[in-house]
């Protein structure tokens, strides 16, 4: 089993929404218990007077990143396949500018007013039917601000990326960060602070005794300071994998998809596969079977897809689409499938099928069906043929149907997954 | 009911069923809550020894609410008919076979079975009305003077009560055209989670009015008019215990019978599976296990039983879940039910 669990398919939508609810609840318990369903404890980190938010805020960051970090390095966790909100820079600057101020003026974040307003609290109450209405405020105004909201795109992008330094020297960056905040926010506290925050053991004052909280301290010290040399938590370039396995998949032909089926599928509209066309721009502009995306062989990296979904691969004659299959099954990739026979297949079938000499009349039906299915695909059924045209016809229109006709919609685009945080 | 039961001879041509919209389930909502007051309110009425004659809530509050609340419901039921002018046609006749008719007949006892409860003890309970119309007094007298004819309101007010509960459900599962629906055990779950709807209700009333509970100013305003302006007494705190606790019974209940329910059509026909499929992987599995199971069963039971047990103060919280989880549970139940039909055999 492997994290993430819904990306893996352990369950669908509707169990997800359930592992919401659950692990809603206990979000909402926790942030209750923690006392910030309370304006006054909230606004008080502002002041310096108590941080308790700074510092349940710090432990929580701090103990999710090491865990993950951890896990994804004994192979618990596919980080690859957790979910980065992108950045654009000013845009989020600004916007955290807004809700900073929002914060101080009004004493609650957005989290925190729920619980606020769950536990009876009338300003809670009154907070999130402001939040509310800046929502559909935003939506309303968003056509002007869309400009805006798209500038200065840097992509998912993290902090390791970004300075080109390793993931482990960051997790550990991290952790000293967040200590040192620990300690800058108790000094603070006995500074400037009206007592409110004092009991509870301290990581300073008292006396030189392993009190639980030096303790959480120092172990997340050690684990920091392990995770520096420990490497990277993201799968390298570098992957063994079991030959034997792979030769025996491709022996038996399972990792194939006749075109016929592939036909069925994009008729009926089944849209939880991505197609991927290999071969160059110019031919992808000439033609492509509808819902396809280019990603020429030489520009194929593993990021270009998710490891866990289903990706059909085609190329002219299938060799390029093979050469593509092995290097995505050597990425990890659990479902990669070819096109048989290519596009040259899905020409001589699908495009413009012919019928064979002294058809049958099963033959004959089945050749109707293919010229209903041929016309959907906007191709020219070789009716009454008697021999095989010499050399297929050439594609007259470049722009093939990509919105089809009026048949259930051929549905090209995979839905996209709701994410967020 | 075998207008309804289609075969599909038109293979993929479906009739059109899902005709039941928002009316249908707020009426049934509304109809087990006030079946779950008509029952709280006869046994209270039953086991009230004469001395201790604070009867405001469950016997004097209850029903009135219920008289409203009843009237909201059938205005509800009203609004969904398609020839609203021939209602009263449903009075011409009674057929013993047709839960329509039952539902029709138990609807019109409710009024009077309701409003004698209420008049038991309504002198004692707003003496400001009863200041007003004196009749309402020799009223009251007149019943308290006869045991028997108490006895008889109480037994009839439970009677009524649980027929229209489980009236409530049996108008669903009658329909063998949606295999969802078809299930005897919809009658005593929707007259359990009417039960826990009526018994948080009251709950909730009680909490509302707890002297040392710090409400919002307009609401205490709202409230202290209310109580000058009736010159009723403050109402008895020491019953909501029991009520969080026979609240509690319900919902416990409620819960059994639905993995019942689960249950019979698991192990029932194939259009059956299918239809209990909705709620375990289908379409409406997050409505029905978040809204129904998750807030309106789990977490209300958590609570009271904090509450029972002095770890958490009393508050309005169960009562607001049990209620919008007793409306969901009819929202999933219908809409669900709709969609769920049987399977298409193609030959």
């Amino acid at each position: 089993m492997m994290a993430p669990f819904y990306k893996f398919g352990l369950f669908g939508e509707p169990a997800s929404l359930i592992v919401a609810f659950v692990t809603g609840i206990g979000f909402g318990f926790f942030l209750e218990r923690a006392g910030f369903g309370n304006a006054r404890i909230l606004a008080a980190q502002f002041y310096f007077r108590n941080l308790r938010v700074l510092k349940v805020m710090f432990t929580a960051i701090v103990t999710a990143m090491v865990g993950l970090y951890f896990l994804s390095r004994i192979g618990f966790v596919d980080l690859s396949l957790v979910y980065l909100v992108p950045t654009f820079l000013v845009p989020q600057v600004v916007g955290g500018i807004i809700l900073g101020v929002g914060f101080v003026i009004g004493g609650y974040c957005p989290g925190t007013s729920c619980v606020a307003a769950a536990t009876g609290r009338v300003d809670g109450m009154v907070y999130l039917l402001g939040m509310f209405a800046g929502l559909f405020g935003f939506a309303e105004a968003y056509p002007h601000l869309e400009g805006f909201a798209h500038s200065t795109a840097m992509g998912q992008i993290t902090l390791p990326r970004l300075f080109d330094i390793p993931y482990g020297l960051v997790v550990f960056a991290v952790v000293v960060m967040a200590l040192g905040a620990f300690v800058a926010a108790e000094w603070a506290e006995t500074k400037f602070g009206d007592g409110s925050a004092a009991g509870g053991d301290s990581l300073l004052g008292g006396p030189w005794k392993l009190t639980p909280v030096r303790r959480f301290a120092l172990v997340l010290g050690v684990l920091g300071l392990v995770a520096a040399v420990a490497g990277n938590p993201y799968r390298g370039s570098r992957v063994t994998m079991d030959t034997r396995e792979l030769a025996i998949e491709a022996g038996r032909g399972a990792d194939q998809v006749s075109s016929d089926q592939l036909a069925d599928w994009i008729v009926q509209g089944t849209a939880d596969f991505r197609l991927v066309d290999l071969r160059g721009e110019p031919k992808f502009a000439q033609y492509h079977i509808p819902s396809a995306q280019n990603v020429p062989l030489a520009s194929l990296s593993p990021d270009f897809a998710a490891r866990n979904e289903k990706i059909i691969l085609y190329s002219g004659d299938g060799v390029q689409a093979a050469q593509a299959w092995f290097i995505l099954k050597a990425s990890g990739f659990s479902s990669v499938y070819l096109l048989r026979g290519g596009m040259e297949e899905w020409r001589r079938s699908i495009l413009f099928p012919s019928e064979p000499k002294g058809a049958t009349p099963a033959e004959s039906i089945e050749f109707a069906r293919r010229c209903a299915v041929s016309k959907f695909f906007g191709g020219t059924p070789q009716a009454g043929a008697g021999t095989r045209a010499p050399e297929q016809p050439k594609l007259a229109a470049p722009v093939l149907p990509t919105a089809p006709p009026p048949q259930p919609s051929a549905a090209p685009k995979p839905k996209p997954k709701r994410e967020g945080c | 009911m075998i207008e309804f039961t289609t075969t599909r001879h038109n293979p993929m041509i479906d009739p059109a069923l899902h005709l039941w919209g928002w009316e249908v389930a707020v009426y049934l909502f509304l109809g087990g809550l006030v079946a779950g007051l008509m029952i709280i309110a006869g046994v209270r009425l039953l086991v009230m020894r004469p001395k201790e004659r604070q009867a405001l809530v469950c016997c004097t509050i209850g029903p009135l609410l219920g008289l409203v609340l009843l009237s909201l419901g059938m205005g509800a039921l009203f609004l969904d008919l398609e020839n609203k002018r021939h209602v009263w046609r449903l009075y011409l006749t009674f057929q013993a076979t047709s839960p329509m008719s039952w539902g029709s007949w138990i609807l019109l006892l409710v009024y009077p079975a309701l409003l004698a409860n209420a008049l038991t003890h309504l002198p004692e309970a707003i003496p400001a009305l009863t200041k007003r119309i004196p009749l309402l007094v020799t009223w009251s007298d007149f019943i308290l003077a006869r045991t028997r004819l108490v006895v008889a309101i109480g037994f009839s007010n439970l009677a009524v009560g649980a027929g229209l509960g489980i009236y409530t459900g049996v108008l669903l599962g009658t329909l063998s055209a949606h295999p969802l629906w078809n299930s005897s055990l919809l009658g005593p779950l929707f007259l359990f989670s009417g039960l826990s709807a009526a018994a948080a209700l009251l709950h909730g009333i009680l909490v509302l009015t707890l002297p040392d509970e710090e409400l919002p100013n307009f609401a205490d305003f709202l409230l202290s008019t209310l109580s000058r302006w009736s010159e009723s007494k403050p109402l008895d705190a020491r019953i909501a215990p029991t009520l969080a606790q026979a609240d509690n019974s319900f919902l416990t209940i409620e819960l059994m019978l639905l993995g019942l329910f689960l249950i019979g059509h698991l192990t029932s026909t194939e259009a059956a599976q299918q239809g209990a499929y909705l709620l375990l992987g289908g379409p409406y599995t997050a409505a029905f296990w978040v809204f129904v199971v998750g807030m309106g069963i789990a977490t209300p039971v958590l609570l009271q039983f904090l509450e029972l047990r002095h770890r958490i103060r009393h508050t309005l919280v169960p009562a607001v879940l049990v209620l919008l989880g007793s409306l969901s549970l009819r929202f999933v139940m219908v809409y669900a039910g709709q969609a769920s039909h049987w399977p298409i055999v193609l030959r």
